[in-house]
C-alpha cells in the first residue's frame, strides 16, 4: 500500500518538477484560449449558416449540418494525428502553411490547435443552435411582419435572446476543451502530460501525473461549479415563468 | 425458495467471472508464443513460459505482428530461451513505463533495446551487456546538418525516455526537442519535415535509411552504451541462467549469426565466441 | 369603385398533405374593418399569415394594391424578395402571444423596426414611438421592459410598434383570445378608435359584440373555405348558412 502512495504522491518527485510540469500546464492553457476563441467563433458561424432559409439556400445548410455531424463523431484523437501526419505532405500549401511556426509557437500547437477547433467548432455550433432554437418562434415572426430580414431578425432579436441560454452548456464544452488539449501530447507538443510523462520514465514515478491532475482540478472545480449556478438561475428564472399573463 | 434463487444468481455470475478470466487468458493480441524469423515451427527451448516485455517496433530490435514477432532482440532471447528451458512470450509495452512494469512483476523480463544506465539501475538489475551501442544523427538526405554541434537552435526528434533523448538534452543545445511516444513517430516527423533531425539508436537509423528513402545518418555518437535485459531486482536465479544462456549463445557463434543477419557486419570483439 | 386594397382568389394553402385553405376569394375595400370568425382549425389564421406572406400560398393570386404578391408557387419563399418588402412595409401584425422583444423596453420595441428597416433616425424613430405609445395610452411605460407589463397593455404596445411603419393594412389574429377578460376591453377600445381613424384591418377574433359593432364586413369560416359573408347584422343576426347557425349558437349560448 505504501508502494501506491509513493507512486502517486511522491512530493519530492513533484516538488522537483513542479516547474517543469507547470510550464507544460501552461501550454495547456495557451493551446485552451487560442482554440476556445476560434472554436466559439466558428461554432456561432456554423450554428448561423444552419439557419438560413429558404429553398435555394438549403445545400448550405446539408453541408453545415453534415459537417456538424461528422465532427462530433469522429475522435479527436484521430484529428490531430491525420493532420500532424497529413499536412505537411499537403504539397499545395506553402511551408509555412504546411509546417506553421507562428507566434513562435511549433508546428504541433497549431495543428493541435486547428483539431480542437475543427472539433468544438461542430460541438459549440449545437450548443448556439440549441440557445436560438429555444427562442419562441413568434419572435422570428414578429420581426419578419415588422419588415426586418432574416439577418436583421436574427442580429437585433433572436440571437441576442438566444445567447443568454447558452452559457451553462458552453462552460461545460469550454471544460472538455481544456482537458482535451492534452491530447496534443500524442504529437510531442510539450504540454503537462507530455512533461509529466517525460518525468515519470526518468524516475520511474507517476507523481508528476498526480501533480498535473491537480493542476487541472484547480482550474476546472470553480468552473464546474459556476456551471452548476448558472443552470440553478436559470432553472428559476423557467418557474417563475415570464413573459404573458401578469394581470 | 429465496436461497435457491441466490445460489443460481451466484452460481451465473461465477460463471461469468470464469468466461471473463478465461477469455482474458487465452489470446490476448499482445501475448505470443515464440515463432521467430528462424522459421522453425518449435521456436523456443520448449519450456516454461518466460514472459518478456518489450517496446514494439523499434527495427531492427524488434517488430511485426503478434505473434510473429521478429528482430535481433526477439531471436536472442529466443536463442536464450533454448540454452535456459524457457520459451519467450512476448509483451508489446509502452517503453517509459517499462522498467517500473518489470520491476513490479508485469512480466519477468525486458529485452528492449535498452541501455543500461545508473538511474535505471536504481530500479532493476540488469544482465550482463548485450549489445555495444551508440547513438546516431538522423537528417534528411542532403540536409547540411554534419554534427551535434550543428543542432544548435534546430528542431530535433527523439523518443520518450530514451537515451537518444538524453544526449538530446545535454548536447545538443536544440531549438527545440520533441519527445515523440515511439521511434517511429520521430522519423515520420522527419520525413514530414516537422522535425530537422532525429537522435536514435544508432542501428535503428541504419535499419531507417536502409528501409525508407530520403533520410540518411550524418553523424554516429559514441556513446559507450551497452544494452542490456532488465529483470527485477530480486530475481537473482533468473540473472544468473540468463547471463549463463547469453554466455553460451555467443560461444557456440549463435549471437554472431544472429548479428549478421540484422546488421549485416561481424559483431564486435566481445560477443565473438 | 377603387380597387380593393386587398383582392384574394382561389388562395389554397397546404401543410404537408393537409389542406388548410380550399381556395378563397375575398374583397377588402380601403378603410373596411373584416372580421373573420370561424371554429379553430378553419384556417381563419392561416388565411391572415398569407396575407404577410409568413406562409406563402401554394395557389391563388393575392393584389395588394394591385400588386400580385404571390407570383406563382414557390415565390416569396426566397430572402428580400421585393415581395417581402413591399408587403411588409404596407402590411402591420398583431399576434395572440404578443411576442414583444423581451429584450428591449417598451420604445425600443416600437423604434426597433422603423430605425432598422425604414432607416429613420433615432430622434425621429423616438418621436414617432412615443406618440404611438401615448395614443394608445402607455405613454408613461416607455422604458419599461414587457415582462413588466400586464398582458392588455403588452398588447396595446404590440399594436403600436406594427402602427409605427405606417402599414396600410393591419392584420389581428387572435388579439385577445390570450387575455384575462379584464383586459380585453382595453385592446378592443383601441382597436376600434384604430377603425374609426380609417385603418383596413382584417381581424380574426371570438369578439362577437366587436364584429357587430365595429365590422364592416363579416366572414364566417369553416374547413377551409368562406362559408357566409356579408355585413355584420346579416351574417351575425340572420346567417342563412347552417354551419353559420350552428356556431353562432355554440358561441352566443355563453
Amino acid at each position: 500500500m505504501s508502494q501506491f502512495f509513493n507512486q502517486y504522491f511522491n512530493f519530492d518527485v513533484m516538488r522537483e518538477h513542479f516547474g517543469e510540469v507547470l510550464v507544460g500546464f501552461l501550454q495547456n492553457l495557451l493551446v485552451f484560449a487560442v482554440a476556445a476563441v476560434l472554436a466559439l467563433a466558428l461554432g456561432l458561424f456554423l450554428a448561423l449558416l444552419r439557419q438560413l432559409p429558404g429553398k435555394k439556400l438549403m445545400p448550405i445548410r446539408f453541408l453545415t449540418i453534415a459537417y456538424i455531424d461528422f465532427f462530433r463523431a469522429v475522435p479527436i484523437l484521430i484529428i490531430i494525428l491525420m493532420i500532424s501526419g497529413g499536412v505537411p505532405f499537403l504539397s499545395f500549401l506553402p511551408q509555412e502553411v504546411r509546417i506553421p511556426h507562428w507566434f513562435g509557437r511549433p508546428d504541433p500547437f497549431w495543428y493541435g490547435v486547428a483539431a480542437l477547433v475543427i472539433v468544438y467548432g461542430a460541438f459549440s455550433a449545437e450548443v448556439y443552435r440549441a440557445g436560438i432554437e429555444a427562442v419562441p418562434r413568434g419572435q422570428m415572426e414578429a420581426a419578419r411582419s415588422l419588415g426586418m430580414s432574416h439577418f436583421q431578425a436574427m442580429r437585433h432579436v433572436v440571437v441576442p435572446q438566444g445567447v443568454t441560454k447558452i452559457p451553462a452548456p458552453m462552460l461545460n464544452e469550454l471544460i472538455s476543451l481544456l482537458k482535451d488539449t492534452t491530447l496534443v501530447s500524442v504529437i510531442a507538443l510539450s504540454e503537462s502530460v507530455l512533461v509529466s510523462r517525460e518525468v515519470l520514465s526518468e524516475r520511474l514515478n507517476s507523481s508528476s501525473l498526480t501533480l498535473t491532475a491537480i493542476f487541472f482540478v484547480i482550474i476546472i472545480l470553480p468552473l464546474a461549479r459556476v456551471v452548476d449556478k448558472l443552470i440553478a438561475r436559470q432553472q428559476l428564472k423557467v418557474t417563475r415563468g415570464s413573459h404573458i399573463e401578469v394581470a | 425458495m429465496r436461497k435457491s434463487r441466490l445460489t443460481a444468481l451466484f452460481a451465473v455470475l461465477l460463471l461469468a467471472l470464469a468466461a471473463v478470466a478465461a477469455a482474458g487468458c487465452g489470446g490476448g493480441s499482445d501475448t505470443t508464443g515464440t515463432s521467430g524469423g528462424g522459421g522453425s515451427a518449435e521456436g523456443g527451448g520448449g519450456g516454461e513460459p518466460l514472459t518478456v516485455g518489450s517496446d514494439i517496433p523499434y527495427p531492427p530490435f524488434e517488430q511485426g505482428k503478434s505473434p510473429d514477432y521478429e528482430g535481433f532482440d526477439i531471436e536472442l532471447m529466443e536463442a536464450i530461451g533454448e540454452k535456459i528451458g524457457r520459451t519467450p512470450e512476448f509483451q508489446d509495452t509502452s517503453f517509459e513505463t517499462i522498467f517500473r512494469d518489470v520491476a513490479q512483476g508485469k512480466f519477468e523480463a525486458v529485452i528492449s533495446a535498452a541501455t543500461i544506465t545508473e538511474e535505471r539501475e536504481k530500479e532493476v538489475a540488469f544482465s550482463d551487456p548485450y549489445y555495444l551501442s551508440e547513438q546516431a544523427i538522423l537528417v534528411k538526405e542532403g540536409s547540411e546538418i554534419g554534427g551535434i554541434e550543428d543542432l544548435e537552435g534546430k528542431t530535433v526528434g527523439a523518443q520518450q525516455g530514451t537515451t537518444g533523448l538524453e544526449l538530446g538534452k545535454e548536447k545538443a543545445n536544440a531549438g527545440e526537442l520533441r519527445p515523440y511516444p515511439e521511434g517511429p513517430d520521430a522519423i515520420n516527423a522527419l520525413k514530414a519535415g516537422t522535425v530537422e533531425a532525429v537522435i536514435i539508436d544508432q542501428p535503428v537509423a541504419q535499419n531507417a535509411v536502409e528501409e525508407e528513402g530520403g533520410i540518411e545518418i550524418s553523424e554516429s555518437v559514441p556513446t559507450e552504451e551497452s544494452y542490456g535485459i532488465a529483470l527485477a531486482k530480486d530475481n537473482t536465479e533468473l540473472l544468473k541462467e540468463i547471463n549463463k544462456g547469453l554466455a553460451e549463445v555467443i560461444s557456440d557463434g549463435t549471437y554472431k549469426t544472429i548479428y549478421e543477419k540484422w546488421f549485416h557486419k561481424e559483431p564486435p570483439k566481445q560477443f565473438l565466441g | 369603385m377603387a380597387d380593393p386594397v386587398l383582392k384574394l382568389r382561389g388562395v389554397c394553402k397546404r401543410f404537408g398533405a393537409l389542406e388548410v385553405l380550399k381556395g378563397i376569394d375575398l374583397d377588402v375595400q380601403k378603410g373596411e374593418v373584416v372580421c373573420i370568425l370561424g371554429p379553430s382549425g378553419s384556417g381563419k389564421s392561416t388565411l391572415l399569415r398569407c396575407v404577410n406572406l409568413l406562409e406563402p400560398p401554394e395557389e391563388g393570386e393575392i393584389l395588394l394594391e394591385t400588386q400580385d404578391i404571390c407570383k406563382g408557387p414557390g415565390s416569396g419563399t426566397g430572402e428580400q424578395s421585393w415581395e417581402l418588402d413591399f408587403v411588409r412595409q404596407r402590411v402591420g401584425m398583431v399576434f395572440q402571444q404578443f411576442n414583444l422583444f423581451p429584450h428591449k423596453t417598451v420604445l425600443e420595441n416600437v423604434t426597433m423596426a422603423p430605425e432598422k428597416v425604414l432607416g429613420r433616425s433615432k430622434g425621429e424613430a423616438r418621436e414617432k414611438g412615443t406618440a404611438l405609445l401615448e395614443r394608445v395610452g402607455l405613454g408613461d411605460k416607455l422604458a419599461q421592459y414587457p415582462e413588466r407589463l400586464s398582458g392588455g397593455q403588452q398588447q396595446r404596445v404590440a399594436i403600436a410598434r406594427a402602427l409605427a411603419m405606417e402599414p396600410h393594412v393591419m392584420l389581428f389574429d387572435e388579439v385577445t383570445s390570450a387575455l384575462d377578460p379584464e383586459l380585453v376591453k382595453e385592446v378592443l377600445d383601441t382597436m376600434r378608435e384604430l377603425a374609426s381613424e380609417g385603418m383596413t384591418m382584417l381581424v380574426v377574433t371570438h369578439e362577437i359584440g366587436f364584429a357587430k359593432e365595429v365590422g364592416d364586413q363579416v366572414v364566417f369560416m369553416d374547413g377551409g373555405v368562406i362559408v357566409e359573408q356579408g355585413l355584420p347584422s346579416e351574417v351575425l343576426e340572420n346567417p342563412k348558412e347552417e354551419r353559420t347557425k350552428q356556431f353562432l349558437g355554440l358561441v352566443l349560448d355563453r
